[in-house]
């Protein structure tokens, strides 16, 4: 019995380990803006699960999309990775958008194309929680 | 450089009160604007702003900010305790902008007002000018008042009299031809008294020089005529004066506005010095007469710069002292004080070069302040005093401020190169009881020089 | 509601309003020039590059012309007025991050801190400037409505941008108000006496020739 238990709660542990990531990423309520060297802004706010349940965004590879020879991929997507690693902070040869701005177009571009959510600076990043 | 000071610690003299417009009778004025109507006005107007004005006025005129930054550069409204209405943009209002606004829909009485606003509170001395941060030439829009003005008829009698005495004599003054010859034997007889080798070269052909002077000279200050052949004498300079018309070198059509009677005499002027093959014209210590000459008559005339080489008093003294040909015998010791004359250092920059000569000319020279392109305005120069006796309390009551000025410098001895400003600072003086003596510097050098 | 007024303003009204200041302008110099070219010529014929340049530099520089001597107040609200109405426009993070998000350019921004202040410089100044109209009698005197008007059109967007900066209650609404005055203010730049802005080049240009190469005396 308590052999069992224990077993439980290393697989238990195990899965949760493993799961952590997604459990992290069901709580996130900003972008991590971590990379940027002299952040002068809050984070965006951004509720991932409530903002792709609201927005009936099913595809990761939306967001997540990966690019290959200039076109999308149908089938690859890139929730393994950081943006940065295609988006550098500055844009250059192989990398045709900055950082900074492949956020501000994922966001505010696909907001405009639907005419729904925000737009404006404050809209995602108000100034309360910038300290 | 010193920093102009504006404001002197003198006190003692009033500032006038707010003046509105003192009220004048002026035959020249009231016969014109009862010649009026709604029509010829606007039609005037029309013309004038039309076929005469451009880039210039468009630009000064959508330009100005409103800024009123130009106010403290006008003796007028420095004098009359700071009325607004005097300021070179207020005048502008009363002139300008409604012309535009109304697009020349405007009473005979606003053009009455606007003469006598363009006449006889501004002498164009272009002080605000220097004042101004946008380049705007508040002088140059008076002078297109004044040229509606005139087309229209409204030009004070006095001026009026002595574009007429141009048109009719080349002269500005009625001096007969015989009159011109008789007066320039007569000095030269005095002269001679003094000096029996001096001549008084009339219509030498080929000489070096053509000396030229304003109608005042011979009409009442023939002793001016005198000191200069003494000077040119003494100098050994190869000179000329005009026996014929052609000698004076004043301008009033260029005040009144009547630029077709301008055109005309200013050619005359370059005609007698082309006649007489002279290298260059030199001209008496007459500042609107340089003006004319350098940079409105011969412009008129299609002359980027004068064709002959013209130069003014100050230029030509300053030449004579430094090449040694006159000598100071002893300095002048009263010390004296120095205006500078709109036409000629606003206008032609000769400030450094009048101070050359009356430093070597006397002992103790006394800046008054604000002095060189800042210098006060004289109230005289541009036609003002010009305009006759009707607006002598305009001139007096418009300029304590240079009365102040003046005061300040605790000098007895004012030297004012300069015909007009020499007139209008004789009246500031008596008027405001400060006692000057006004010299021409042709005067002192007369008194000092080695003869 | 917002979504289309906020794509009406950032799109073609922000293309209209410069569109409109640009040819605006290019209308105003072209009408001044043809002038030039039909009734003044001559004024080409005394235009000098050394003196204009002489004379732009005195007008340009703080306390370098006698006037701005006489009066330093203004000439440090004006200065300071001048500086912060092209500065902040055009080197506020803000704005550079949306040039970025359109076309992907972007250059130096100013300090948030900088910004700040700068952005209030400019509605400070022009409380003055009203201030100084009201009180002054020979400023009051060649006043018109119009010129507290434009005084109104210059501070609106700063005063507005700067609500936005602090996200004060109605955010949005105010964003909108900020855009389109702005854009107004562009777009009437041109045929206001804010033209001075262009014209200003000529006119101190010219006197400055005048003054030096053909009358040897200071403009200044």
């Amino acid at each position: 019995m308590e052999k069992r238990a224990i077993m439980l709660l290393i697989i238990l542990m195990a899965v949760g380990w493993a799961a952590a990531p997604c459990l992290a990423q069901e709580k996130m309520h900003v972008v991590d803006n971590a990379i940027f060297p002299d952040t002068r802004c809050s984070p965006a706010l951004f509720d991932h699960d409530g903002h792709n349940e609201k927005a009936g965004i099913d595809d990761c590879g939306v967001c997540h999309h990966v690019y290959q020879n200039g076109r999308k991929s149908e089938v690859e997507t890139s929730e393994d990775s950081a943006c940065v690693e295609c988006h550098a902070l500055k844009a250059g040869a192989d990398n045709p958008i900055g950082l900074r701005r492949a956020f501000h177009l994922r966001c505010i571009g696909c907001h405009q194309i639907g005419e729904v959510g925000p737009l404006m600076c404050a809209e995602c990043h108000p100034r309360a929680s910038l300290h | 450089m010193a920093e102009p000071a504006e404001k002197t610690p003198l006190e003692s003299i009033p500032l006038a009160e707010p003046a509105t417009a003192l009220p004048v009778a002026d035959a020249g004025i009231e016969a014109g604007v009862q010649a009026l109507t709604p029509r010829t006005i606007a039609d005037t107007v029309r013309r004038v702003l039309g076929a005469e004005t451009g880039a210039r006025l468009k630009a000064y005129l959508s330009t100005c900010t409103h800024c009123g930054l130009c106010a403290q550069a006008c003796h007028f409204y420095l004098s009359n305790a700071h009325d607004p209405s005097y300021a070179p943009i207020g005048k502008i209002k009363h002139t300008l902008w409604e012309l535009l606004k109304r697009k020349g829909q405007v009473s005979p009485e606003f053009i009455r007002q606007a003469s006598l606003i363009a006449y006889t509170q501004c002498n164009m001395c272009r002080r605000c000018a220097i004042y101004c941060p946008l380049g705007i030439d508040v002088a140059y829009m008076i002078s297109v008042v004044r040229r509606i003005c005139r087309a229209l008829g409204v030009t004070p009698l006095y001026l009026q009299d002595t574009v007429n005495s141009h048109s009719a004599t080349h002269n500005q003054m009625w001096v007969k031809a015989d009159e011109w010859v008789d007066t320039l034997q007569w000095q030269e007889e005095d002269a001679r008294d003094e000096i029996p080798e001096l001549r008084i070269p009339l219509e030498k052909e080929g000489a070096d020089i053509m000396y030229s002077i304003i109608a005042p000279e011979p009409k009442f200050q023939a002793g001016l005529i005198y000191k200069a052949a003494v000077i040119m004498h003494v100098a050994g300079v190869d000179w000329t004066m005009p026996a014929r018309p052609g000698w004076d070198n004043s301008d009033m059509a260029m005040y009144s506005g009547d630029y077709d009677i301008m055109g005309r005499i200013k050619r005359f002027h370059f005609d007698t010095a082309a006649r007489l093959r002279v290298k260059k014209i030199v001209m008496g210590e007459c500042g609107h007469a340089f003006r004319s000459v350098y940079d409105t008559g011969n412009r008129w005339l299609g002359w980027r710069m004068p064709p002959i080489e013209t130069q003014h008093a100050i230029d030509f003294y300053y030449d004579l002292l430094t090449s040694g040909r006159i000598k100071v015998a002893r300095k002048y010791e009263e010390p004296v004080t120095l205006h500078d004359p709109c036409n000629i250092v606003r206008g032609y920059g000769l400030h450094e070069k009048a101070r050359y000569v009356v430093n070597a000319l006397c002992e103790h020279f006394v800046e008054m302040t604000p002095n060189r392109e800042y210098n006060y305005c004289c109230g005289a120069g541009g036609g003002v005093i010009n305009c006759g006796p009707p607006y002598k309390q305009t001139r007096m009551r418009g300029n304590s401020v240079k009365a102040r000025q003046l005061e300040a410098t605790g000098v007895k001895v004012l030297i004012a190169p300069c015909h007009n400003c020499h007139s209008g600072l004789e009246d500031i003086s008596q008027h405001y009881h400060l006692g000057l003596e006004v010299k021409f510097l042709a005067d002192i050098m007369y008194e000092v020089m080695e003869k | 509601m917002i979504h289309t007024l906020y794509k009406l303003l950032s799109g073609p009204m922000m293309w209209l309003a410069v569109i409109l200041f640009c040819a605006g302008t290019l209308y105003r110099l072209w009408t001044i020039f043809r002038l030039v070219r039909r009734k003044e010529k001559f004024i080409c014929s005394y235009l000098s590059l050394r003196y204009s340049l002489r004379s732009l530099v005195h007008w340009l520089t703080p306390f370098a012309s006698l006037n701005m001597r006489l009066n330093p107040v203004m000439t440090v609200v004006s200065f300071a007025f001048h500086i912060c109405l092209l500065f902040v426009p055009l080197f506020l993070l803000a704005h550079i991050v949306l040039w970025e998000q359109a076309w992907g350019i972007h250059w130096w921004a100013l300090p948030d801190l900088v910004a700040d202040i700068m952005s209030l410089v400019v509605p400070a100044a022009c409380i003055y400037f009203a201030i100084r109209r009201i009180r002054k009698p020979e400023v009051r005197y060649v006043t018109g409505v119009g010129d507290y008007l434009l005084l109104g059109l210059i501070a609106l967007p700063f005063v507005t941008g700067f609500y936005c900066r602090m996200q004060w209650p109605g955010y949005g609404p105010v964003m909108l108000v900020h855009m389109f005055s702005g854009q107004v203010l562009l777009a009437t730049l041109p045929f206001t006496r804010l033209s001075h802005m262009v014209l200003m080049w000529f006119t101190r240009s010219y006197m400055g020739s005048e003054f030096g190469a053909v009358r040897h005396a200071r403009d200044y």
